[in-house]
């Protein structure tokens, strides 16, 4: 246990906890809006982040690509991925009971990372870069890391943006406010519930090809991000947008100030007490009940 | 002039909805049992029965929110049992809930536009009109959630409006409204009459029903068991039965 905390390292766990909290957040947006419009936990939403990074990575090292400039054909090309698994899958469980959804998308989850096994092996690949660090003070800011950062906060913003002026957005967010009243005032729920699921497996894909440049790439290191992005939702109160963006930087926030005061395996387990814990004393979220 | 067999064509009745022997169980239940109906262009009808009788489902049976088990839904020439919600309301019919139902989160505003096939830009125009009318107009960036039940209500009745329907189904429109509200939304109703417009509503308040509807159907136990105005239906023995029990 650590108990020397000085301010300069106060300070960097905060900025850290930041840069990281916007990539939880983007990533856990698209989980949200599955949730919050087909009220479905989408299992392989990690795998689907595994997909985008291997994208990025094959176009950086096949191509010789900027790696920056993947993530739009990285978002594209899991965005197309998402509308197929839709339309041959997903959308047999849409109205079912819960536990088909979820053994669904987990037997989902399963297939995609073995599928990623047998094409790329389990070798660690990685996409550098840019390396190194700017320091501002007494903070060291990682250049990938913040980097990653500004194009989260800038997707997540489109997101926003999109879900909030377009008629189709609009349509996203009233299909999520109740099925039914959409259906009859009709909105075209099957192709909401498509584009959805596009848009969330999308979102998944920018975070892994910016994760791509920070750590290995390998075919499981997405299971991580789904249950990263379900606490992120749980702590910002399922189905409310606006919420998992708080949820984000929250998690990243606590994730590296526990590093601060306990071992590494350790502060590993604090997302899951956290999680626990919040279920237990307040299961809707710290935003509460849904407001998109 | 047109004309069909020397019948003048606009004095001949125009068929809206036709609905033949519709009948739909809920597992041993018949909650619609055989009803036929037909509804004609430019008329107010009414829909009554004990709670219980099949009203709502019929509702959700010609909006496609539930599939019919038997028997025909015809709208404006064509089949439209076995379609989705969606292409049936694209098609024209309109509903309002029995329980209100506006999209709490999304704005009074934003809540007309997303029943619009328009792009937005156009939709805005008809649906700024649209509050207008029902005196909406300054609480347009208000979530409609934070409304209160009257002006939820009158949302609700626009938002049927938005895609110009010619067949529109209120679920008791009356139910929890006050006098003044009540009054307006009876006069929105037959100003749609005038257009041209169809309206069916399901309503306890025998009051409106008498006062607005021109036909009204009554079922009880999902059956059709009358048919006729206002002034004779109050008379018919079944329905007596019905209501009161023998």
């Amino acid at each position: 246990m650590n108990v020397f905390v000085t301010p300069a390292m106060l300070a960097q766990v905060v900025v850290s906890g930041i840069l990281s909290g916007a990539l939880y957040a983007m990533v856990a947006l698209g989980l949200a809006l599955i949730f919050g419009v087909m009220r479905i936990i989408n299992v392989a939403h990690g795998p689907l982040l595994m997909l985008g990074a291997y994208t990025t990575y094959f176009l950086y090292s096949a191509l010789g690509l900027n790696p920056y400039l993947t993530v739009p054909v990285s978002m594209l090309a899991l965005f197309a991925v998402g509308v197929l698994l839709e339309r041959t899958l997903v959308f047999r469980v849409v109205d079912a009971p819960e536990l088909s959804s979820l053994l669904l998308t987990f037997g989902i989850s399963i297939a995609l990372v073995n599928l990623a096994q047998l094409l790329f092996t389990s070798d660690l690949r990685s996409v550098e870069y840019l390396t190194g660090s700017w320091v501002v003070g007494p903070v060291a800011l990682s250049k990938p890391r913040l980097v990653a950062f500004v194009f989260a906060g800038a997707l997540t913003g489109l997101a926003f943006l999109f879900l909030r002026r377009t008629k189709l957005g609009k349509a996203i967010r009233a299909t999520s406010q109740s099925r039914e009243v959409a259906m009859v005032c009709g909105i075209d729920v099957q192709r909401i519930h498509l584009i959805t699921f596009g848009l969330a497996a999308a979102l998944a894909a920018a975070g892994g090809a910016l994760i791509a440049m920070i750590v290995a790439i390998q075919p499981e290191m997405g299971q991580t991000w789904t249950f990263k992005s379900f606490l992120v939702i749980v702590l910002g109160g399922a189905g409310n947008y606006p919420g998992a963006l708080l949820g984000g930087i929250l998690l990243g926030l606590i994730e590296q100030v526990a590093s601060l005061f306990l071992t590494t395996q350790l502060s590993e387990v604090v997302a899951y007490v956290l999680l626990v814990v919040v279920l237990l004393v307040r299961p809707t979220g710290l935003l509460g009940g849904r407001e998109t | 002039m047109l004309t069909v067999n020397g019948i003048r064509d606009d004095l001949m009745a125009t068929t809206v909805l036709e609905i033949e022997r519709l009948t739909k169980r809920f597992g041993g239940v018949t909650a619609v049992d055989g009803v036929s109906l037909r509804l004609e262009a430019g008329r107010i009808y009414g829909l009554i029965g004990p709670n219980g009788s099949g009203k709502t489902t019929l509702f959700n049976c010609i909006t496609g929110v539930e599939r019919r088990d038997e028997g025909r839904v015809v709208f404006g020439g064509g089949r439209i049992d076995g379609l989705k919600p969606w292409e049936i309301a694209q098609k024209g019919i309109g509903r309002t809930f029995q329980l209100i139902r506006v999209f709490p989160e999304l704005s009074a505003l934003e809540n007309l536009l997303v029943v619009t096939r328009d792009n937005l830009a156009a939709a805005r125009e008809r649906a700024l009109e649209l509050l207008r009318f029902v005196k909406l107009e300054e609480l347009r960036d208000e979530y409609a959630g934070n409304l209160s039940y009257g002006q939820q209500k009158l949302l609700e009745f626009v938002r049927v409006l938005m895609r110009e329907p010619t067949l529109i189904l209120l679920d008791e429109p009356a139910a929890g409204v006050n006098r003044t509200l009540l009054n307006d939304l009876l006069d929105a109703v037959r100003h749609l009459r005038n257009q041209g417009r169809t309206v069916l509503l399901v309503e306890h308040d025998m009051k409106v029903v008498m006062g607005l509807c021109e036909t009204v159907f009554v079922l009880d136990h999902g059956e059709k068991i009358a048919e006729g105005a206002p002034g004779v239906i109050q008379t018919d023995e079944r329905v007596i039965e019905a209501y009161f029990g023998r």
